[in-house]
């Protein structure tokens, strides 16, 4: 015991006196979770499932840009982390409502290969439980032991090959076979996907660089995902299903979801690498978390953005301000960057709405309202919802922006259409949102009680809400009444999430205001009668920030993303390249030609055809020789019957057994003097003459009678003296090429 | 003085106390561990290591060290920069009887935030995540001594909008912005550190899907650049030969071509403080001693000869202390060369049908995993003054009969090929591969360690010259064999490619048909071990030979041109408009 205490002791003072790097917020290195992958949490996605609509799928998307073929050591989560999903369905309660925490765990089948995968055994191989708590984290039950997560997508030898690989039938047979059933009903998949997400990375933050055909910067990359899907009476507060909703907009069935990633406070490095030492201890801290989309990229400045990566949801207030006046908004305001971002150029903030109401950052939005007995009894009113929404002089976007991220937006005047107000938005119009639950943080809120909208629908539309409005304003299906409508889309960000919802466009028109004019508080060119579509409305309307999908399909149902693209592509290399003709000769053996090839790279080879012809373009077969199917061998054929009077042309057929063909090089043999190679004299003395008229580019070597390369040299028209003056006395062997082929060879005396 | 002590032995004490004691520790064990540790930590990851004689400034030997895998060119908004809480090491020696390095270069990175109320990295002149370095040199184990402070490191190439554009960005050119970075330190070496294109190249997806190649040229499929269009952060440094030859000489002091004093032998890694330690507000302090988490100095060692249980153990290690024969066995019977073994797994990789090991070489020497090789000569008085002779080396190249590679791949890896008989081109040796032959290679410094090493005698070969070749020493040993120029005699030339990999490594050399044509047993070929296929008689370039020559394991060459002069690596691509291509 004593024993224990003194080395605690010595422990505590080596902390304190250990020299210590303190990376704070003011001189800091790069945001921190960059650095750290694994945690990092990439996207969160929760929809009314459009294949089972009893259902709600929770996705939440860690590790950004996998490389699909990043190997050898592909992307896995990570085994020390807490990976969790959490829920409130109600705001009476301080903390989380239903939290689902997944651990992972990896071995290694087969340490002694370098491959990921290698006849049958996977390396790094991974499984998970997955744990739930329904009293806000204080108790824990697990609810999925030893969960799979599928290989990495590597390639056919991996994958589908029974030798060398696992064997499956195919990849997705692999993804489909990890979805278990959790004991408490929950459907679950953690694995590699497709990265869902889409945005023109490269314009985007190249200051504002949007442009009108983006890149997107996602894809073709690969993300791990965890995908549950849960029953609506699971998580609706009170047990109950969809169909006991008092409407599609009732305000019992709003959900806020939020993921996050944590690791323990205190990570040793094993200085062996053995995992003899090291490890990870201490309290568990949040690294990551991802409530409403693109918060953390393009709402909370570089100085915040690690503080607001380990902060819960509730405590979120300190943050407000980022919401209040967004730097977004200052590149949709002329009096401020506007003019510096053309990409952004047809979004523009009102500054005047109704003639009245300035919405550009600092200035009073609908403050000028505030406690007039125009805004009693409407959420603006302090009785109603305190001062959040319009809290002083300087912050106008609390009234738009602000709820969106923070409360959700409540079914309630001035946030209803303004289909039907007369002109008035702070009359009642028609119902199109309500995923309202109050509880001052940033989550993706979801009012599981609105229908999902079929994939199929021509109604369906990537911009979500902001479509749902537009057609509760003008589509004549909707425009005509105050009632609550399903209309299409109500089930689209930022009600929710959808895997096909254009984010980054919604809220980019969000920014500029569009949620403004949804409920009446029109653009500044609207001069109060007429169409209130104007053209300023119009141009946020049709604005994109360049990639408006995913560079692949979604799967109909459960799991939704997309088996992850497969690292190699295509068939494989079994080396049947084509033959490669080592080399290809013809010689003159008295009356006779003598032909010799060889040849690499034969796989799957059948014969060689001999072809010659005597102009050098028609080919007639003369003979034939069967492949030796060696990979690579020599093989020498006789024309006995060559032509004495005209040049003889020879090729070689090259015939694999699925009855592909290739051809060598053509080689000429005359038995007449013109268009031979004449070596002279012979015996030579000082110099060797080389003539071969109507030849170019002929390389000749002169090798000594051991088979040492004596000379070399380029005849680049036909004719050529080569030096034999310091050679010495003896019988040496003349080679002429022709790109790098033997197309001559003779005896040559030097004396 | 005893007070001192007493105090050295506390903090020894301090770091072995375990911190188990105090918090409950969930150890990773090497059975039970996630992901090897160096993927999840990008910023420490080394990812290429080159050492050269510039071609330009053939006085000087240029080395770079590469960190940070798969920058995506347009990956922000937090764009990648080096570590501030990791050292940056590259070691060098330059003699075999001392314990450690003889130089090091250490390299410290801090950022700061001009502008921290904005999201982007680049807005109106001021550059979030501005990072600039310092570089220390100890030479001879003493003590740092600061000869860059304050160096530019390059901020990302962003668009033309966050760099070009006066208004809204930083309004330069980024070339200008990237010369201007190179700094000269206060001891005479140039010193570039930034992003950069990714110089590597490899088939990512052929490599590594059980061994699925794709050779350059083939119609079935064409091979794919893993690693075309992305960036990395290089640390380079251009130094005068003079400043790493142990005695002080320059290349024209050098006695020959091949002089031994001129080799150096190089590696890189990347350290953290052991202990990281979370604070709830999103930041976080490191303590401790420094833990090396990353070191490369071989290409491909940690990807394809060390096996998955070992590889974090590899990146701990320094290769001095005899630490690396720990790891030998892998380097005397490789894992890769069981897949260019028919009586092994040969036959289910296709892709690699063109390599196949000696068995039966001269009729006699079987090179394939668990055979004996050159074992069988071991003690026969033909091995006398040869480097097989325990005399000469001891045992480590003919340990025992089942370590056929201990004469080959071993010494590339981890001593160097010295000039001595057998190492020598077969030109000249007459049939004989123990007889004296043509010397092509001399990297010999034996300190049994993973290490580049490089003779800096070798003059560079002109980036332009016909000869120029991706394939290195293999080349050169070609050239020096079957080129009329070369293979008149035994006398020590300077032929093309000799200052190529594994004699250093060039930017443009193809590291991985390389070795793989090394694994295949091509440098027993070059020095007379033919293959299989030869009878004895006629030309030693057999098909077998020719197969091998003539393999590439798919990408040959990198997805952009190399500038001219230092840092040599090219601009990083722009991840507003760089333009495409497919990378699997």
């Amino acid at each position: 015991m004593k024993k224990i205490l003194n080395l605690f002791l010595v422990a505590l003072v080596c902390l304190a006196f250990n020299q210590t790097n303190v990376f704070a917020s003011s001189h800091r290195e790069a945001p921190l979770i960059s650095n750290d992958p694994l945690a990092d949490n990439t996207d969160l996605y929760a929809f009314r499932s459009p294949c089972d609509t009893n259902k709600i799928v929770l996705i939440a998307n860690y590790i950004p840009f996998e490389h699909p073929a990043g190997g050898p050591n592909w992307y896995t989560f990570g085994s020390d982390i807490r990976y969790e999903i959490h829920i409130k369905n109600k705001t009476s309660t301080s903390g989380d409502d239903i939290i689902y925490r997944f651990m992972f765990n990896s071995i290694n089948e087969d340490g002694t290969t370098f491959f990921n995968i290698r006849l049958g055994k996977q390396n790094l191989k991974t499984t998970y439980k997955l744990m739930r708590s329904t009293d806000g984290g204080a108790n824990f039950s697990t609810i999925v032991n030893n969960g799979i997560v599928p290989p990495p997508n590597i390639g056919p030898r991996s994958i589908e090959n029974g030798v060398v690989g696992l064997g499956a039938s195919d990849y997705n047979s692999l993804a489909e076979s990890a979805i278990t059933t959790a004991s408490t009903g929950e459907k679950v998949f953690c694995g590699p996907i497709d990265d869902p997400f889409f945005v023109d990375l490269g314009g985007a933050f190249d200051v504002g660089g949007f442009r009108k055909t983006g890149r997107d910067g996602l894809a073709k990359f690969n993300c791990h995902s965890i995908v549950i899907e849960v029953p609506v009476s699971t998580l609706q507060k009170d047990g109950k299903t969809t169909s006991q909703a008092a409407n599609i907009l009732d305000p019992d069935f709003v959900i806020g979801v939020y993921a996050s990633a944590s690791r323990q406070k205190i990570t040793t490095f094993d200085t062996t690498g053995t995992g003899a030492s090291g490890g990870a201890s201490g309290a568990w801290v949040q690294v990551s978390r991802l409530g409403m989309p693109l918060t953390n990229e393009a709402v909370i400045p570089v100085g915040w953005k690690d503080k607001w990566n380990a902060t819960s949801p509730t405590n979120d207030l300190q943050f407000a301000s980022y919401f209040k006046n967004p730097e977004l908004a200052l590149y949709m305001d002329d009096s401020q960057f506007g003019g510096a971002v053309p990409g952004l150029a047809s979004l523009r903030i009102q500054s005047s709405s109704l003639g009245a109401f300035d919405f550009r950052n600092g200035h009073k939005g609908l403050w000028p309202l505030k406690g007039s007995p125009a805004v009693a009894g409407t959420a603006l009113d302090d009785a109603v919802f305190g001062n959040i929404l319009l809290p002083d002089s300087v912050s106008p976007r609390a009234v738009d922006l602000l709820p969106i991220f923070y409360t959700g937006v409540p079914n309630v005047i001035p946030y209803q259409l303004a289909t039907g107000k007369g002109g008035n938005p702070l009359a009642a119009g028609k119902p199109f949102i309500n995923n309202f639950l109050p509880t001052l943080g940033d989550m993706l809120r979801l009012n599981m009680a609105v229908p999902p909208t079929p994939r199929n629908s021509a109604d369906f539309s990537s911009l979500g809400i902001v479509q749902a409005a537009v057609l509760g304003l003008t589509d004549a299906r909707f425009n005509t009444s105050t009632d609550i409508q399903d209309i299409p889309n109500m089930d689209g960000f930022p009600n929710g999430r959808r895997l096909e919802d254009d984010v980054t466009t919604i809220e980019l028109q969000a920014v500029s205001g569009v949620a403004l004019a949804a409920i009446g508080l029109w653009y500044d060119d609207y001069n109060g009668t007429g169409s209130p579509v104007t053209t300023d409305l119009v141009n946020v309307l049709s604005f994109n920030a360049g990639v408006t999908h995913n560079d692949t399909t979604f799967k109909s149902c459960f799991p939704y993303v997309q088996d992850p693209w497969r690292g190699f592509v295509g068939n494989s290399f079994s080396g049947t390249l084509p033959v490669t003709w080592v080399y290809f000769v013809a010689n003159k053996s008295v009356k006779q030609v003598k032909l010799n090839w060889q040849v690499a790279n034969q796989v799957n080879n059948d014969r060689y055809e001999i072809e010659r012809g005597f102009d050098g373009s028609r080919f007639t077969k003369i003979g034939a020789v069967v492949s030796d199917n060696t990979l690579s061998s020599s093989y020498t054929f006789t024309d006995v019957a060559p032509s004495f009077t005209q040049a003889n042309y020879y090729r070689i057929k090259e015939v694999d057994k699925d009855g592909k063909s290739s051809y060598s090089p053509i080689r000429k043999i005359s038995f007449s003097e013109e268009g031979s190679i004449v070596l002279s004299p012979n015996p030579a003395h000082n110099i060797l003459q080389v003539n071969a008229p109507g030849l170019n580019n002929l390389q000749v070597f002169i090798y000594d009678f051991a088979g040492r390369k004596v000379s070399s040299s380029m005849l680049t028209n036909g004719n050529g003296v080569i030096s034999v003056s310091s050679f010495a006395k003896g019988l040496y062997t003349v080679i002429v090429e022709s790109n790098r082929r033997k197309i001559m060879s003779g005896k040559v005396v030097v004396q | 003085m005893r007070e001192k002590i007493l105090q050295f032995n506390f903090w020894k004490y301090c770091f072995i106390i375990p911190l188990g004691i105090l918090f409950s520790i969930r150890a990773n064990a090497s059975s039970h561990r996630e992901a090897p540790l160096i993927s999840a930590d990008p910023l420490a990851d080394n990812t290429d290591l080159y050492a050269f004689r510039s071609p330009d400034k053939p006085n000087t030997v240029t080395i770079i060290a590469n960190y940070i895998p798969f920058e995506l060119p347009e990956g922000g908004p937090n764009y990648y920069t080096f570590g501030s809480d990791v050292h940056y090491e590259i070691h060098i020696k330059n003699k075999a009887n001392t314990p450690a390095d003889d130089i090091t270069y250490r390299f410290t990175f801090k950022t700061v935030d001009e502008d921290s109320s904005t999201f982007f990295n680049i807005r109106l002149g001021k550059q979030n995540l501005k990072t600039t370095y310092t570089c220390e040199k100890s030479v001879a184990g003493g003590a740092f001594v600061a000869i860059v402070t304050n160096g530019v490191v390059p901020p990302p190439n962003i668009g033309p909008r966050s760099i070009d554009n006066g208004t809204v960005g930083l309004g330069q050119d980024y070339n200008a912005i990237m010369s201007n970075a190179i700094a000269t330190a206060t001891t005479s070496e140039r010193v570039f550190c930034g992003p950069v294109d990714d110089p590597f190249f490899v088939d990512l997806a052929g490599a590594f899907d059980a061994g699925n190649f794709r050779p350059d040229g083939n119609s079935t499929n064409a091979p794919k650049d893993g690693l075309a269009r992305f960036n990395c952060h290089t640390i380079a440094l251009q130094i005068p030969i003079s400043l790493l030859q142990k005695d002080g000489k320059t290349a024209d002091q050098a006695e020959n071509i091949l002089d031994p004093d001129f080799v150096i032998g190089v590696w890189a890694s990347a350290s953290r403080m052991q202990i990281k330690t979370l604070n709830d507000d999103g930041a976080y302090s490191t303590s401790g001693p420094w833990v090396q988490v990353s070191r490369l100095g071989m290409p491909l060692t940690n990807e394809a000869v060390i096996p998955v249980g070992k590889k974090d153990e590899w990146n701990t290690k320094t290769p001095y202390s005899s630490n690396d024969l720990a790891f030998a066995s892998y380097f005397k019977n490789p894992e890769l060369a069981l897949y260019m073994d028919d009586s092994k797994f040969g036959g289910a990789v296709p892709s690699l049908n063109a390599l196949r090991i000696q068995s039966s070489s001269l009729g006699s020497f079987d090179f394939r995993n668990g055979h004996a090789g050159l074992y069988t000569l071991k003690g026969n008085a033909a091995l006398d003054g040869t480097a097989l002779s325990d005399a000469a080396y001891g045992t480590i190249l003919l340990p025992d009969n089942a370590s056929p590679r201990a004469v080959d791949l071993l010494p590339i890896f981890y001593t160097g090929v010295p000039n001595v008989k057998p190492y020598q081109l077969a030109t000249g040796k007459n049939g004989n591969p123990l007889a004296e032959g043509k010397p092509f290679i001399n990297n010999f410094l034996p300190t049994l360690g993973d290490m580049l090493r490089l003779n800096m005698a070798v003059p560079p070969t002109p980036r332009n010259s016909a000869d120029f070749s991706s394939l290195g020493i293999v080349k050169a040993a070609v050239l020096g064999l079957t080129d009329s120029r070369f293979n008149g005699s035994t006398a020590i030339q300077d032929i093309p490619n000799m200052d190529g990999f594994p004699n250093g490594r060039r930017l443009e050399d193809d590291v991985t048909t390389i070795e793989l044509q090394a694994v295949s047993g091509v440098a027993l070929a070059a020095i007379g071990l033919w293959y299989d296929d030869y009878s004895g008689s006629g030309s030693p370039v057999t098909p077998q030979l020719v197969n091998v020559l003539s393999f590439s394991a798919g990408v040959t060459h990198n997805d952009t041109t190399f500038k001219a002069a230092f840092p040599y690596e090219q601009t990083p691509w722009r991840g507003y408009d760089h333009t495409t291509q497919p990378r699997f």
